[in-house]
């Protein structure tokens, strides 16, 4: 993003957000009815139900084995058959319930953040009247973008993660009613917030007016004469390669220490050794993870959000492709049919292609946090070792995504204010550049965390 | 930019994403099957991990040198891509230096070579 520039924004722009704004929560408000309350209740009724099934089916079970000791384990015995396919139900039953629970209140969650950011957002924006947000600075290419909001949102950052262990153990404390947690623990962090929102809000005030052109070029090896915003963008996207090679090495680290599935099928450790559990011990088929009748926990349902959200947050790099690829073109064309419909002028086309990427972005949180509600269910917490570093890791990444999102939601505001061509469509470039980024890491995050 | 090629009436950003999506069906499957479908060949640990680095190393490329557009870009960019590969590779065979079993349980390529560090006196 840069800083002011010139531009026209001459209409309501508080108005249009809270517009969007209203939209994003009505929807999400409805996603949430339907999934997290009538969808989750009927599923709720229906694990209370299975539960009381399961109850029949182990005291016919325990009957039956105090009578005739040969039924017990015995696969054979229909009433064994019975007690374990009852225990399957309501196992899957509650997972069923968390799917459609934890579905609604994330979608919700998203929804409120979204509608939180675009209100601020275009009130701290409308904050001077519409004349000041066209300044007329055009083509010059020496014009100053310079701008303190990157400074200010990281100083939030800095301070939200300084508060961040007081946090969440006050936040937790707090949720579960007991004397551990008071509103103090929450101070720091929640100041931290207020920070970022700021930084975030005045980047979106500056950023808004500045239609693209007048890009600075750097005068000086070893960028001489590139865009100094694209080599920005590049020396943060390999700062952020760090910060996920100590998560990678962490847990190669750890894991050449572990006893795994992996390691005891291939001799490296001994299988009198007991096995460390890992994610993907709980999430692939024939994982580690087994239930009390020796049953693998891990099959194609429990791999299906992690494997969704691969395919999602692909498709997505490709809707941003796209979206450049309209932008940058000098003859848009409106494709036939249904697609013609949904992309009639270019205007539309790149907003719309924006949204697609925004909607896969937040399925992806979405089917995250399903998935985290899966593991928890299944006893992977985040008290051990290998669930510190998976929720870590994965987190982590998410919170890209997440910050992704929010760029995301602004990129689609403005579409609707900027007339993008091949000269000035540098926003949509340098923010599918972060984008891309945010998947390649899954490229590597996945396999590492879920497959192996 | 990938837009200005065409491969079969398509650009190059429609033929990696093809390529992306493939391979991530590969990657998926490799873990659902215990034998090469179709034949009796069993799908070790090796193989998986095997594929697993390999689908990898395709997905990372197409989608740093096509949508990133590191192969059409000038130079510098590839250069600050690759900067912090140096420190990756020093962090990842750190595992090997710290590990407790780096003498004797991790393969060579990321053990040093302690014999030569001995004093001789």
């Amino acid at each position: 993003m840069g800083g002011a520039g010139g531009g026209d924004v001459k209409n309501a722009v508080w108005m249009r957000a809270l517009v969007m704004a209203g939209m994003i929560l009505g929807l999400s408000i409805a996603a949430y009815v339907a999934l997290g309350v009538v969808a989750a209740d009927m599923k709720h009724q229906t694990w209370t139900d299975e539960k009381a099934d399961y109850a029949d089916a182990k005291n016919a079970y325990d009957e039956a084995v105090d009578a005739d000791v040969t039924v017990e384990n015995n696969t054979d015995s229909p009433i064994f058959v019975d007690y374990a396919n009852a225990y399957n139900d309501k196992v899957d039953a509650h997972l069923s319930y968390l799917t459609y629970r934890v579905a609604g209140l994330a979608i919700l969650f998203v929804g409120i953040i979204f509608t939180a950011f675009l209100a601020i957002s275009g009130l701290v924006n409308s904050s001077r009247p519409d004349e000041d947000h066209d300044d007329h600075h055009g083509h010059d290419e020496h014009e100053h973008h310079g701008s303190a909001s990157p400074i200010i949102f990281s100083f939030g950052c800095l301070l939200f993660l300084l508060g961040f262990p007081e946090f969440a153990d006050g936040l937790h404390g707090l949720m579960m009613g007991s004397s551990k947690g008071t509103i103090a623990d929450l101070s720091l962090s929640m100041i931290g917030l207020t920070v970022v929102t700021v930084g975030v809000a005045n980047w979106w005030r500056e950023d808004l007016p500045f239609n693209g052109y007048g890009e600075q070029l750097a005068t000086s090896d070893p960028f001489n004469g590139q865009h100094i915003r694209k080599a920005g963008i590049w020396v943060f996207l390999m700062s952020e390669v760090m910060v996920f090679a100590t998560f990678f090495s962490s847990y190669l680290r750890m894991r050449t220490e572990w006893c795994t599935k992996w390691a005891q099928d291939d001799g490296k450790c001994s299988s009198d050794e007991p096995i460390v559990l890992t994610a993907s011990d709980y999430l692939r088929p024939g994982g580690g993870v087994v239930d009390k009748f020796g049953d693998s926990v891990g099959d194609f349902w429990t791999m299906l959000p992690g494997a969704v959200n691969t395919f999602a947050l692909i498709i997505s790099s490709y809707t941003i492709v796209l979206a450049l690829k309209v932008a940058k073109s000098h003859d848009y064309k409106a494709p036939g049919g249904f697609m013609g419909k949904l992309m009639p002028t270019k205007k539309a086309a790149i907003r719309n292609y924006l949204i697609i990427t925004l909607i896969l972005g937040s399925m992806f949180i979405v089917l995250k946090l399903v998935e985290w509600s899966h593991l928890i269910a299944e006893g992977f917490t985040i008290g051990t070792e290998q669930g510190s570093i998976f929720y870590v890791a994965t987190g982590a990444h998410g919170v890209h995504v997440f910050a992704g999102l929010l760029i995301m939601l602004y990129m689609i505001f403005k579409a609707e204010t900027t007339e993008w061509n091949e000269d000035n469509a540098q926003g949509i470039e340098y923010f599918g550049l972060y984008w891309h980024f945010v998947d390649l890491a899954w490229v590597v995050i996945f396999p590492a965390f879920y497959l192996y | 930019m990938g837009e200005h090629k065409l491969i079969m009436g398509k650009d190059i950003y429609f033929w990696n994403f093809i390529v992306l999506m493939i391979f991530t069906l590969f990657e998926v499957g490799a873990i659902f099957f215990e034998e090469v479908p179709g034949t009796e060949i069993a799908i070790s640990i090796t193989a998986v991990w095997a594929i697993l680095i390999v689908v990898g190393i395709v997905k990372g490329f197409g989608i740093a040198a096509f949508f990133m557009h590191l192969w059409d870009d000038p130079r510098i960019y590839l250069r600050v891509a690759l900067f912090p590969t140096l420190f990756v590779l020093l962090m990842l065979w750190g595992i090997g230096l710290s590990n407790p079993e780096g003498v004797t349980g991790l393969p060579g390529w990321c053990t040093p070579n302690w014999d030569s560090l001995v004093t001789e006196r």
